[in-house]
């Protein structure tokens, strides 16, 4: 008899614990879901204006939807990890260990994190290596997507070498200075 | 299927613009992109070539907005 009434006591205290855990577990979840949604409606109603740098997508007059696919992205290391294989196999550079070798005609770049190495003339036995170090002036991105936009740059325009090493501020792909006004 | 401008960001990517190359007004999507270049630095690439394009056509399905470098 005794075990019998430990059972169901058992029972119903399993049931009590579902429901008071599980329903405080729901209740925040619910609040956090509710301003997403705010936000987009606000956003489907607004006209076409200038995005916010590093904050949410716009909407612009039903011409323009947000990517609300990528709020519920999973892993933005390997999401930038991809977006580095794929503009290194664009750029044609080719990984050695931390270290990314992009040829631009005679000229060999070795990009790793904030770091470039540059040796001007592959043909050039007398050639010396310089060097410079590079910081993206949009900060909330990760490392490898960091690589990634020196890549880029240095593909299309090889020039910005020597704007990097001047250490004379930040140069947007074009090789025009930029100052942010914010 | 719809283009996209996209940036780097700390999820990864985020998607800047969305639309339908077909029916968009291109003009006005060249507006915006202009619009956010003027305040971030930032220029538009085109992920299919790796190069840096001048304005967005119909032609792009996916275009990253790169962001400003300093040496340092």
């Amino acid at each position: 008899m005794a075990p019998a009434i430990l059972s169901v006591i058992a029972f119903l205290a399993l049931v009590v614990w579902r429901f008071v855990f599980a329903g405080a577990h729901r209740r925040p979840l619910t609040r956090a879901i509710a301003p997403r949604q705010q936000r987009h409606s606000d956003f489907l109603a607004e006209g076409p204006h200038i995005l916010e740098p590093g904050g949410a997508p716009v909407i612009a007059d039903g011409l323009l939807e947000n990517g609300a696919d990528d709020l519920d992205r999973l892993d933005p290391e390997d999401c930038a990890k991809r977006y580095l294989q794929r503009i290194a196999a664009l750029t044609g550079a080719a990984q050695m260990g931390d270290t990314y070798v992009l040829d631009v005609e005679k000229t060999r770049f070795y990009v790793r994190t904030r770091y470039v190495k540059r040796l001007r003339d592959t043909a050039d036995p007398e050639c010396a290596f310089e060097e410079t170090c590079f910081y993206p002036l949009h900060k909330d991105m990760p490392l490898a997507e960091e690589i990634a936009t020196a890549l880029l740059q240095l593909k299309n325009n090889p020039a910005l070498f020597d704007k990097w090493a001047a250490q004379s501020g930040a140069f947007r792909a074009d090789g025009q200075a930029f100052r942010p006004t914010q | 299927m719809n283009a996209k401008i996209l940036t780097f960001s700390l999820r990864g990517d985020t998607t800047l613009l969305e639309y339908d190359p077909a029916t968009a007004d291109m003009e006005e999507v060249n507006k915006l992109i202009a619009e956010y270049e003027a305040k971030t630095g930032a220029q538009p690439f085109d992920m299919a070539t790796g190069e840096r394009i001048e304005k967005v056509t119909r032609e792009q399905n996916e275009v990253l907005m790169v962001h400003p470098i300093a040496g340092g």
